[in-house]
């Protein structure tokens, strides 16, 4: 089998598949790359998605228009996560897609306020942070400028709902002369090397291809058959394994906001789309019964309906790509969506995969490499996740006793150590959140740390008053002029419709 | 408030007054009282007169100003490093302070230098890189800060006389309050509770305490291992180069503005040149060659004539289990050794130094969580160094001499045959965020030492042959333009940071 790469077949039709067909395609449009849709039976979709900033990448790199985006999907935008009651009742904290105010006295302003919080004077850093602040007061707009204005101090990502995205990508994907097959998947055919040699549809059709993506979900239609047991476990960590999920009616004056609740045995959700209020429930099995979380779901977000509930089990594949298959999304990595990164973890995927494509289809070292760059990211992902759930002051209850009884993964102990220690936030060669989401984090969680870094202190030491005032000033300034977020939802989809 | 930290170093060599030096300017007088204790009877060891580009942002850091620090230090500008007889009998490239070209339509410019080399119709790789024209013709200037231009592509750093750069270091310390003392330490106390040092006993019989020690005593390590036996990490198997000869010559010819490495019969030969001098030196294998021989060899190999005699040194490549250990930190080589085949000995410095003054708090109880993050981020630094150092030894086609059969056939560490490996796949070069060499490094060494890819990115054939051909051809233009319009470089030396002569040549 080594013969160049012309053609794909992507296994799974939901939203992470067409993106990574489309990407495909795209980037290979020069040797006019051959990419195959094939879906799978009984694949479990979410309802509503929310994401990160790098979609909007994501969409520049697919050719697709934001405004016609928003306006045929009836996504909103987001602007941040509001987290409460995670560090016990009453406790809440926002972590924004944006800067926590800005540089001052060349020092990054969450240094400013760890310094307040050590000397035991409470700054909001809320109020310095123009994301924070629009998405409490409903607004939005899109950032502006360049540098360190505060006008470009932020980004965002989206909500969206599954089916109206999945359709509008498969729509973008037939432009891009992406064909489907006629049939599902029922059989994968290895061939004597334990590479995928066909596939088997529900037509009866047996389709080949070069390269096979697997993008088919926590069932891994096609990589389960070359690889079974080849999974790092997280649930000691992330022991939720239950999701509900229902609707209700649109609300006119949402905010770019997801909002999510801690509960005693997991956390509910809240997410606005153009059509919906979204509502959800992630919770472990251990602790409630599906009986109680609806129960529960129910009387947290009355008038919630059409529930569903679907499984999960957080962990990821340890080599996501054997032979000539690339399992990319659910299928190498299942986290829970509190941090809204599951199609981000799909685009590091498919970004991987394209920097690395291979020359032929089996190539052993670009398979390592894609395998050793993504556990570097998924292992990030989930102590992102993890750390909304071990900062801070603990909540009472066995669940929350029993997410904190095991030692953290290494990588994220020395990571909270050290910021406890000195309030540096050490950063991974590949890691998708950044430094200042740290931040965010670290201060929404109220940890403080025992010292601050001796250097650092000394330049916090000279920040004025008269400096922070009139930074909470203009970011104040600033909000006010922004449009109510749903009307630039509006707006941006009218936009759309008239070009 | 807190009571100043009493920071007491341990020798005063290039890593004891760098470090002397820098907590001196970055910490303010209240925050610290610094004791230096060195003993004018032990020579130092005047590691790497060569520098990388890195030492730029110490300086700036700790306000040294640089046209004076060459002046006094009979310094010269360094653009990179050639290695000559690497690969092959006969090689030589040159690893420099700049980028190939600069990226575009989102793949680095070696992808497409790649293609075009298939298509038959590119110039060396060499030719794409203004710090390697400009070395090659022996040309300087400053770079330009403007991104657009292609000045902008290259960084620098100098050749100094190591002895002249620690003096300079102790007069600039000496400024900031750092207190001397010329002694030899007899004994090291430790505090019954912990171990941790409680003070040093100097041979005049009186006793220094302090908070934090910094070990700066050289190889033998007299408070992190004499001590506190903190045990060593050898790696001799990858790096089999075991002693060095040193001698300055006398110059001959222009200076050139970069560092050479010459590979030899059993280890190399550096060769750098000063203001006043060149400085040379042989790394060799005990096992493969004499000390006679190799200082017979060395000798033989000069530009000019010999100004001292060869001086020996001794050393085990390696890294201490701990650079920080209870209240004690190595810097320099307490700390570890690598060979100065690509400069890195004043960085890894650099680097402890800057870290520590990073991660402190000013507490005298150092927390155990700070500790170990420093000691984590130490190791990664070197372990990335030696990964590097072992590819010029690694890949290699020689079979003249018994050293150069052992390194071409010995099993390097995983992530090192990883790399390799993808490059030779693929052209593509494993990047990280953290630590020294980036992909500039990796590639001047894959490519002038004959790693071939046997394929390149296919994203790179994205690009029609037309628009290929131009790209490449003016990056090319571009690159001799400026390098053509650059002073010599000992005309730019001369304006810029001219040295006096020494009184007595040679015996600096």
């Amino acid at each position: 089998m080594n013969k160049p790469v012309s053609h794909v077949a992507v296994v799974g039709a939901d939203s992470a598949a067409w993106i990574a067909a489309c990407a495909l395609r795209r980037a290979f449009r020069h040797r006019e790359l051959a990419v195959t849709v094939v879906d799978v039976a009984e694949a479990s979709k979410p309802r509503v998605r929310w994401t990160l900033p790098s979609q909007r990448g994501m969409h520049a790199m697919l050719g697709i228009n934001e405004s016609e985006f928003m306006a045929a999907t009836g996504a909103t935008y987001r602007l941040a996560s509001e987290h409460r009651g995670w560090q016990g009742e009453g406790s809440r904290f926002m972590h924004a897609h944006g800067e926590l105010g800005s540089e001052l006295s060349g020092t990054p302003f969450y240094k400013y306020l760890l310094n307040e919080a050590i000397e035991g004077r409470a700054v909001n850093g809320d109020d310095f942070s123009v994301a924070t602040l629009a998405a409490r007061q409903g607004r939005f707009a899109r950032p502006m400028g360049e540098g360190d204005a505060l006008t470009a101090s932020f980004t965002y990502g989206f909500h969206l709902e599954e089916a109206a995205y999945g359709e509008f990508l498969r729509q973008h994907a037939a432009k891009l002369g992406i064909k489907r097959a006629g049939g599902t998947v029922v059989d994968v055919e290895l061939d004597g090397s334990g590479a995928v040699a066909a596939l088997r549809l529900a037509n009866g059709e047996r389709l080949t291809a070069d390269l096979y993506v697997d993008c088919s979900g926590p069932q891994a239609a096609v990589i389960g058959r070359l690889a079974a047991n080849d999974r790092d476990d997280w649930t000691q960590w992330l022991p939720c394994d239950r999701m509900l999920s229902g609707v209700m009616p649109a609300h006119s004056s949402a905010p770019a906001l997801t909002q999510t609740t801690a509960t005693a045995s997991g956390w509910l959700w809240r997410a606005p789309t153009a059509a919906h209020t979204h509502g959800g429930y992630v919770y472990c099995s251990r602790f409630l019964d599906d009986d109680g979380a609806r129960r529960a779901l129910s009387t947290a977000l009355s008038g919630i309906a059409d529930l569903r509930v679907d499984s999960l089990r957080a962990g990821r594949r340890r080599n996501p790509w054997v032979r000539n298959c690339i399992a990319i999304g659910g299928a190498a990595i299942e986290l829970e969506p509190l941090v809204g990164a599951e199609l981000h973890a799909a685009q590091l995927g498919i970004s991987a995969l394209i920097e690395l494509f291979p020359a032929a289809a089996v190539s052993a070292v670009e398979a390592a490499e894609y395998n050793r760059i993504t556990a570097e990211y998924g292992d990030g992902l989930r102590d992102f996740t993890l750390a909304h759930y071990r900062l801070g002051a603990a909540r009472a209850g066995a669940f929350w006793d029993a997410v904190r009884a095991a030692p953290p993964p290494p990588r994220l102990a020395h990571k909270i150590d050290l910021f406890s220690a000195n309030g540096r936030i050490h950063m991974y060669d590949f890691e998708s959140f950044e430094e200042t989401d740290w931040a965010w984090l670290f201060l929404g969680a109220r940890l403080v740390p025992s010292a601050l870094e001796l250097q650092i202190r000394a330049r916090v030491a000279q920040i004025r008053p008269e400096q922070v005032a009139p930074l909470r000033e203009y970011v104040q300034r600033l909000v006010l002029s922004m449009p109510p977020h749903m009307e630039f939802v509006r707006r941006s989809g009218a936009r759309s419709a008239q070009t | 408030m807190r009571p100043p930290l009493r920071i007491v170093i341990v020798g005063g060599g290039t890593a004891g007054w760098m470090t002397a030096a820098a907590f001196s300017s970055v910490l303010k007088p209240e925050q610290r009282e610094i004791h230096l204790i060195e003993s004018s009877e032990i020579g130092i060891v005047g590691v790497g007169e060569a520098t990388l580009p890195h030492i730029r942002f110490f300086n700036k850091r700790i306000g040294i100003d640089e046209r004076e620090l060459m002046a006094k230090t009979q310094a010269t500008f360094k653009l990179g490093i050639e290695f000559v007889d690497w690969a092959r009998l006969g090689d030589s490239y040159i690893h420099p302070f700049g980028a190939y070209g600069s990226r575009f339509s989102g793949l680095p410019f070696h992808q497409y230098w790649l293609r075009q080399q298939r298509r038959g119709d590119a110039a060396p790789i060499e030719d794409y890189s203004l710090a390697i024209v400009a070395a090659r013709m022996g040309k300087f200037t400053l770079p330009s800060e403007d991104p657009s231009e292609v000045l902008s592509t290259f960084g620098y750093a100098f050749q100094f006389d190591a002895s002249l750069y620690a003096a300079y270091l102790r007069v600039f310390s000496e400024a900031r309050g750092v207190k001397r003392t010329d002694a030899k330490i007899v004994d090291v106390q430790l505090r019954g509770t912990d171990g941790w040092i409680e003070s040093v006993k100097l041979d005049d019989g009186s006793l220094v305490t302090g908070d934090l020690f910094i070990d700066c005593s050289g190889f033998r390590g007299l408070l992190i291992e004499q001590a506190l036996k903190t045990g060593y990490d050898e790696w001799t198997r990858w790096l089999p180069c075991d002693r060095a000869m040193a001698v300055p010559c006398e110059n001959v010819g222009p200076l050139t503005p970069y560092t050479r490495a010459t590979a030899r019969e059993a280890g190399w030969q550096w060769r750098i040149p000063l203001q006043h001098r060149t400085g040379n030196g042989y790394v060799y294998s005990s096992q493969f060659i004499s000390d006679d021989e190799a200082a017979a060899r060395l000798l033989s190999r000069l530009d000019g004539k010999a100004l001292a005699d060869p001086r020996p040194l001794r050393f085990t490549a390696g890294r201490r289990r701990k650079t920080w250990n209870r209240n004690c930190v190595a810097i320099g080589l307490a700390g570890g050794f690598l060979e100065p085949l690509e400069s890195t000995s004043i960085h890894l410095i650099q680097v402890a130094i800057t870290t520590l003054l990073d991660y402190i708090t000013g507490s005298n109880e150092f927390d155990p969580r700070i500790v170990e993050a420093y000691n984590r981020w130490i190791e990664m630094e070197y372990d990335r160094v030696r990964d590097f150092l072992i590819l010029h030894y690694y890949a290699t086609e020689r079979n003249d001499t018994p050293i150069w059969n052992y390194c071409r056939t010995m099993d390097v560490p995983d992530s090192l045959r990883h790399k390799m490996e993808l490059f030779r796949q693929r052209a593509r070069v494993v990047t990280y965020k953290d630590g020294l060499f980036l992909e500039p490094s990796w590639l001047a060494v894959y490519f002038g030492q004959r790693v071939t890819p046997t394929a390149y990115d296919p994203l790179a054939d994205a690009l029609p042959p037309a628009e290929l051909t131009s790209k490449l051809q003016a990056v090319r233009d571009q690159v001799h333009g400026a390098v053509a319009a650059m002073p010599r470089h000992e005309d730019f030396l001369a304006q810029y940071c001219p040295a006096q002569k020494p009184a007595m040549a040679g015996k600096s």
